[in-house]
């Protein structure tokens, strides 16, 4: 059958959980890669460990977004699915995110066992419109998978799929190796390879459509890496000495990356036995003049909300990173939004705001930590980093980050003030009280304390200290409103309607606004990256269109703002309403940002 | 990990009492915590610690007060949340004096969670735990160690439960040093103090003290017949003014068996319980693998991700 050339194109892998379908991932990105083509990937989790195969939950999978160009987000509908039973198909399709045209490829395995799911499963496809094709693995494989206890079966389908993007054998099969480690157990490696000769060999033999990316090297140094991951050596290089955290989901892999890497550079991992204790002991570490920071997700936010407003009156620095999932409460461990910013600017009683840095992608990840290490040295206030599970789990290949190796915060370059859309901070920024000297300094002493003070860490309930700190906190965060300059603007200057959005969602935003210009949709973009203060020219650029309206990963609907929009309405008095705004757990597609500006317009 | 502007330790002359002062206590007169800061200040006296070099921590809570009153450098943190706190100076900064300042409510009650670990991690500092058995900033309310039967506002019926016990808590944690002292002997405080100092570890000593205010009953400070001092070379000395007053024991201070026996007694005594020197510290564990692990490039910190 043919092979369609194409620009971009999606795929997804989907399996039950604990058969290798992240690896299976990781192998296709590496090798995608090599091949001189664009991926995005974002893995889809289960919030479990090992859920029963064969049930909804245990839906483990991948979407890869193969592309000719520099992909920046994980893109709109799938053209083929390849699913190892129909429970898995069943669950992904539910979700709605494919295309008209896409080629479903159901592995028959478990038919015998249930023809009715597997009807009923069919049958909707065909109702949908969609081409699926049921598919035998070759007996000599089977034998092979059932001797390997079902493992295995994850290479079989990556010859699938390989065969199918027109992928180089041996370029896989290298991959394969790396995959492996030299230290596998070669007779099992062994078997792996042919199960991926003989699943490329089933494809070949099904006269399937083929798809078929140009490849378009990039040029310079590259580097292939995870939101995490960058994120955490981004903290090696902005010289932090102590990650200080507790376990949870999705911020977890930043704390592996460190525990193994940190020692090397001078510093160490403590896992604290709470997230308020992670907290706690970061704030320790800075007070006696050390870098630290801690990191969390979803209700670990909650816990600490003491210990940041502690940190704030304290003046003690310190960094939060955080991962977010979907809330409130537990809610989805393995899925993103974007509904901590609330929490996060006003979170913790009292009066208090901090300084919100979103990330949008992996490089941000990397330069995040020396922002974050720069305003909080600065200003002796608490600096989030906003990441979320999309950002932290999706890999890419970017231009290789410069490395910084920063000592102290005086040494951050410009391009990373730039990056983050703001300048130097002035010199002269006052504390509330004078005394801010690290231990071991002689006849500095003092002491900090949540307790309201005067200008000499004197407790004190004096009306006047207590106004006169709040106005001294709050000017430490007037400092960095008055030096953020112009946010990321996409599209025209001055346009009938302008979309808004922050962190993560700046790929999809980028993308509509392109296909908006193309089609002559007269819509802008505009992407924050530091959220909280927000830019004092904001006003004056929303003044220059017509209509403005956000996209968020967070809910929002006709009576209740979703959380930027609560944001930008409160703090510029314009009309700003979500455009899109949904807490389904799925990235933001570009696609369905560009008919939403059709409605809007 | 060390801080790389770190000012040098000088200054030649001796440390006074005046240099310690930082400002008057606000604690009710015969607070019992007064005795427990003079002996706090006498014992860097004694031991000419430099204030600069020394850091206070504590909780909330009437006692959590005393970082505030001693001039040094010390952080009154926020309500059971000191250990967390000072095992990040113990981490970042081993080069200080570590003293941690706890009462009942905040190391039994809301902090329960960070006692548990930072005596399993039994990194170095010295833990004094004020236990005036009463919620006494909040204003007379019953504390995990109040004891049964003594009404207060939350119980006027009197407390519902048996007190829990701190010495058995902290033996049974698994604690490389348990002592226990009072506010008003200050030379046994002192002594006991200067022995958990120069403990290799975290160093629990357990408080008796006052609550003139709430609970003026409690203890009975005019006679010493109702507890024991605990003696031995390797032990604290019993109080010398007190000693021929009262009852004194030997217990060898490696024999966990009998220290439980006296923790867990209705019977007060003071003096060591317990001391295990060989106890893994975790700050250590940390500082080693920091030096231990092969040094890397910062400047080739991406090199493992280039394709």
């Amino acid at each position: 059958m043919s092979i369609e050339k194409c620009s971009v194109t999606r795929f997804e892998l989907l399996m039950d959980a604990g058969f290798g379908a992240q690896k299976a991932g990781d192998i296709l990105l590496a090798a995608f890669v090599a091949m001189g083509e664009y991926v995005y990937v974002e893995p889809l989790i289960p919030a479990e460990i090992s859920p029963p195969a064969r049930t909804p939950p245990a839906l483990s999978g991948i979407i890869i977004r193969l592309a000719d160009f520099d992909v920046t987000n994980i893109g709109n509908d799938t053209d083929l699915i390849l699913a190892s039973h129909e429970v898995v198909l069943n669950r992904r399709l539910e979700d709605k995110e494919y295309n008209k045209k896409c080629t479903i490829l159901l592995d028959a395995g478990h038919r015998e066992s249930n023809p009715d799911s597997y009807d009923a499963v069919i049958q909707h496809c065909t109702n949908e419109g969609l081409t699926i094709t049921l598919f035998d693995i070759d007996p000599p494989s089977r034998a092979i998978i059932a001797d390997l206890s079902g493992k295995g079966l994850n290479l079989y389908y990556l010859g699938m799929l390989s065969y199918i993007y027109g992928m180089d054998e041996e370029i896989v099969k290298n991959e394969i190796e790396n995959t492996f480690g030299k230290k596998f157990n070669p007779e099992v490696k062994a078997k792996n390879i042919v199960l991926y000769h003989n699943g490329y060999q089933l494809a070949k033999s099904m006269n399937l459509l083929r798809y078929k990316v140009e490849a378009n090297p990039r040029q310079g140094e590259k580097i292939l890496i995870d939101g995490n991951t960058s994120l955490a050596m981004g903290i090696i290089d902005a010289g932090f000495k102590l990650f200080s955290g507790y376990p949870i989901t999705p911020a977890s892999s930043v704390m592996h990356t460190l525990a193994k890497e940190l020692p090397s550079y001078g510093g160490c991992v403590h896992q604290a036995e709470d997230e308020i204790a992670a907290i706690g002991t970061a704030i320790g570490s800075y007070l006696g003049g050390v870098p630290s920071i801690t990191a969390t997700s979803g209700p670990g936010l909650s816990l600490k909300q003491e210990f940041i407003g502690y940190a704030q009156m304290a003046e003690i620095p310190l960094v939060v990173l955080d991962v977010q999932r979907g809330g409130p409460s537990t809610g989805m461990p393995t899925k993103t939004e974007q509904s901590d910013l609330p929490a996060v600017i006003f979170g913790s009683h009292g009066d208090y705001t901090k300084v919100v840095i979103s990330v949008s992608n992996v490089i941000d990840c990397f330069y995040a930590p020396h922002m974050a290490r720069y305003l909080t040295e600065k200003l002796r206030v608490p600096v989030f980093i906003l990441s979320d599970f999309q950002t932290a789990n999706s890999y890419k290949v970017i231009t290789k980050p410069k490395v910084v190796v920063m000592n102290a915060v005086e040494e951050i370059p410009d391009f990373i003030l730039a990056r983050f859309h703001i300048k130097h901070l002035t010199t002269n920024i006052e504390m509330v009280r004078k005394r801010v000297s690290i231990p071991g300094t002689p006849g500095e002493m003092h002491r900090v304390t949540g307790l309201t003070t005067d200008a000499q860490g004197k407790i004190t309930t004096s009306s006047v200290s207590s106004q006169n700190s709040h106005t001294v906190r709050n000017e430490k965060i007037h400092h960095v409103r008055r030096a953020l300059t112009s946010p990321e603007i996409f599209g025209p200057e001055t346009n009938d309607l302008l979309v808004i959005g922050w962190g993560s969602t700046r790929g999809a935003l980028e993308e509509a606004v392109i296909n908006a210009q193309k089609e002559g949709v007269k819509a802008s973009g505009l992407h924050l990256r530091i959220v909280y203060p927000l830019p004092l020219v904001l006003k004056e650029i929303f003044a220059k269109y017509k209509k403005l309206m956000t996209v968020e990963v967070a809910y929002g609907d006709q009576l209740k703002p979703s959380p930027l929009a609560l944001l930008l309405r409160s703090e510029t008095l314009t009309d700003i309403r979500p455009m899109l705004s949904e807490a389904t757990g799925r990235p933001i597609r570009p696609k369905i940002i560009l008919e939403r500006m059709k409605e809007a317009l | 990990m060390t801080p790389q502007d770190q000012s040098p330790a000088a200054a030649n002359t001796p440390v006074t009492m005046k240099d310690l002062f930082a400002e008057n206590p606000r604690w009710c007169a015969g607070c019992g915590d007064f005795g427990i800061l003079a002996s706090v200040k006498r014992f860097l006296i004694d031991r000419q610690l430099r204030p600069e070099m020394t850091m206070n921590i504590s909780g909330i809570g009437c006692s959590s007060r005393a970082p505030n009153y001693i001039n040094t450098y010390g952080a009154h943190s926020i309500h059971g949340r000191a250990i967390p706190v000072a095992l990040g100076i113990a981490l970042s900064r081993p080069d200080l004096h570590l003293f941690v300042h706890s009462g009942d409510g905040d190391s039994m009650s809301i902090g329960g969670n960070h006692l548990l670990h930072g005596i399993n991690k039994n990194f170095k500092c010295v833990f004094l735990m004020y236990d005036n058995e009463i919620y006494a900033l909040t204003k007379n309310q019953t504390s995990p160690t109040t004891r049964k039967d003594h009404p207060t506002h939350t119980q006027p019926q009197g407390s519902f439960l048996n007190p829990i016990n701190p010495l058995t808590v902290a033996l049974g944690l698994g604690a490389s040093f348990v002592a226990s002292s009072a506010d008003w002997i200050p030379d046994h405080l002192t002594n006991t103090i200067k022995t958990a100092f120069d403990h290799p570890g975290f160093a629990f000593i357990h408080i008796s003290q006052r609550c003139t205010h709430f609970d003026p009953a409690n203890f009975d400070v005019k006679t010493s017949e109702w507890f024991s001092f605990l003696k031995h070379a390797n032990g604290i000395e019993p109080d010398k003014r007190l000693a021929a007053k009262t009852e004194i024991v030997d217990h060898d201070p490696s024999d966990m068996t009998t220290a439980f026996k006296f923790a867990a007694s209705d019977r007060r005594y003071y003096g060591l319980f317990y001391q295990n020197k060989n106890k893994p510290r975790y700050d250590s564990v940390l500082h080693n693998m920091i030096t231990n692990a092969p040094k890397k490039d910062r400047t080739k910190i991406l090199e493992p991700y280039n394709i």
